[in-house]
């Protein structure tokens, strides 16, 4: 009974803290999505699944769809062959190597928000690059302006901050790659290819795992940069679903339509990821046999 | 997926590593050099006129710099900077030890434990992930108001805290197998209760893994901008760095004498703080990502 109670007041106040906070909410965002709730009248109105069959139907939450896909996709593969690129250029124990680490991981360390402000200062139509170029009696160029533009500049400052973070966990993942192994198929006269394929990608691979997974999970849920980069425009064509979400919720307060999308959103986050582990889990498997 | 992307790096970023040890520098140096110019601009242009960020922004001639803007974006009525550091680090300091205090024993109990309901309690825990805090934040709203925690610093703790749960468990768990367990069943036979098995014996050893989630937390609270926003809102007169930020600057977002010293100001702290510590950071960052 005591040893039942000790357990009990370890891994109490954790899961109660977890269930108020997280898994209350998930169970109320499903319940809102079931309903027309504007976020202030009394009694929310059920009404089935009107709010996502809207959703099938509004252009503006199918679009935002889409570009939260292409930045999560696009963005996914740039991170992770940067990161592991990169990692393997700034592998080595020098000083010098130390600083490269240190400047590749360093926007991280940046808000998201702050960063957004900083680069539509830099990349903004009136910006710092534009500036400069008008005064030399160059084009100005569209970085944000143009819906295309804007996308891709979104994506590549997204990478630009981020890609360190995968620098880093890559490099933990080479610390485990077997010195004995390598050592081996350096007697054995294996090529620096060879030895890349068949001895550190192997052992990467589960590196391989969470650096994808956290990548797409994250970049899913892109909020901030959109906040302060695009403001979600131009003509809404940078509106991810988590701006679009706080968008619908609070400022249109259409809180049972945000809701749904909500859910959405997170049906998806979770299949993907867990899509993305199981495929890789196959693969690792594949290899080994 | 793999089978096709990697090997493709393998031949591109592999072979100047071996072959050409000046390639692989100069490519790095050009990388540092894109990598830096955002900041080095948000630094030089901090002390500069409009007309001169936009007519020079790379130049750095004395004659054009001045600290006025920097002391009026330090004065800013809208924003009162050295109070935002001190509510954000106020919030850092109580996330981090509030989320080692609860994952740290829960954790323990899921690495000793074999029982099926302890692998799915590290399961729901780990689902956290998977759920957006942009999104989230929604329905924590009408949670935190039906338990009067709405506008208040302990709702904005606990909810923060709650986001950091998922994946410091999911490290801590995975780090505390690695430490033999008959280490706390001596500690056992000497008549240690488990509370005190833990934080005396397995939480010393669990340092790399604990260093590595306050380095993330620290990153992750003072960065964040919906939440606080949000749970804090403009009316309780509580600004973080990055909602004091968004105050400051979106309405003024093309007078870049305000920009550029009001983000100057909100970086400056953590990057400091990062400089100083680079190396430590990046190494307790490993240590415990390799073993969790």
């Amino acid at each position: 009974m005591r040893a039942r109670l000790t357990t009990l007041s370890m891994v109490g106040p954790a899961l109660v803290l977890f269930v108020v906070m997280l898994v209350v909410p998930v169970c109320l965002s499903v319940y809102l999505s079931l309903t027309d709730w504007n976020g202030y009248s009394a009694n929310p109105v059920v009404v089935g699944l009107r709010n996502y069959l809207d959703l099938t139907k509004s252009e503006e939450a199918i679009r935002a769809g889409w570009v939260t896909l292409v930045i999560a996709a696009v963005g996914t593969v740039l991170l992770s062959v940067l990161g592991l690129g990169f990692a393997l250029l700034v592998n080595g124990a020098s000083r010098l190597n130390a600083l490269f680490r240190v400047i590749l991981f360093y926007p991280h360390v940046l808000s998201a928000l702050v960063v957004g402000f900083l680069w539509s200062a830099v990349l903004g139509t009136s910006g710092v690059v534009n500036g400069w170029l008008t005064t030399r009696g160059a084009e100005v160029l569209p970085f944000l302006s143009n819906p295309h533009w804007a996308l891709a500049s979104l994506i590549g400052v997204l990478v630009w901050a981020g890609f360190g973070v995968n620098v880093v966990l890559y490099l933990a993942g080479l610390q485990t790659v077997s010195k004995d192994l390598l050592e081996s198929a350096r007697i054995d006269g294996a090529s620096a290819r060879q030895t890349f394929r068949n001895v550190t990608l192997p052992a990467l691979a589960p590196v391989v795992t969470v650096n994808l997974v956290l990548s797409l999970v994250t970049l899913l849920k892109t909020y901030d940069l959109v906040v302060s980069l695009t403001g979600g425009g131009p003509a809404g064509s940078t509106q991810t679903a988590a701006y679009l979400i706080l968008w619908d919720s609070f400022h249109n307060n259409a809180l049972g339509f945000g809701s749904a999308q909500s859910v959405v959103l997170m049906i998806v986050t979770a299949g993907l990821a867990l899509t993305v582990a199981r495929l890789r889990s196959r693969a690792d498997q594949g290899v080994k046999g | 997926m793999s089978a096709i992307r990697m090997p493709r790096v393998a031949t591109v970023q592999f072979k100047p590593l071996r072959t050409k040890g000046a390639g692989r520098i100069a490519f790095l140096i050009v990388t540092s050099v894109l990598m830096l110019v955002p900041m080095y601009l948000l630094v030089v242009s901090a002390f500069k006129s409009q007309q001169d960020i936009l007519a020079h922004p790379f130049s750095l001639s004395p004659d054009q710099l001045t600290t006025q803007y920097l002391e009026k974006a330090w004065t800013n009525p809208d924003f009162n900077i050295l109070k935002g550091y001190a509510v954000t680090a106020l919030f850092v300091v109580s996330v981090n030890v509030l989320s080692v205090a609860l994952a740290g024993p829960v954790s323990y109990v899921i690495a000793r434990r074999s029982e099926r309901r302890y692998r799915m309690l590290l399961l729901l825990f780990v689902a956290g992930t998977f759920i957006p805090s942009q999104v989230l934040v929604i329905p924590v709203v009408y949670t935190l108001k039906f338990l009067g925690l709405m506008g208040t610093i302990p709702g904005f703790v606990l909810f923060e805290t709650t986001l950091t749960l998922p994946f410091s468990i999911f490290l801590y768990a995975g780090y505390i197998m690695t430490i033999p367990a008959s280490l706390d069943e001596a500690a056992a036979v000497d008549g240690a209760g488990k509370h005190r098995t833990f934080w005396s014996i397995v939480f010393p050893l669990m340092k790399p893994a604990v260093v590595t989630m306050v380095i993330l937390n620290t990153f992750s609270v003072w960065n964040d901008f919906v939440n606080p926003q949000i749970i804090l809102g403009p009316g309780s007169g509580l600004y973080t760095v990055t909602t004091g930020v968004y105050a400051a600057v979106s309405q003024y977002s093309t007078d870049y004498t305000v920009v550029f010293p009001t983000l100057l100001l909100a970086v400056a702290p953590l990057l400091v703080v990062f400089v100083l510590l680079q190396r430590h950071v990046i190494s307790g960052l490993t240590a415990g990502a390799t073993k969790g």
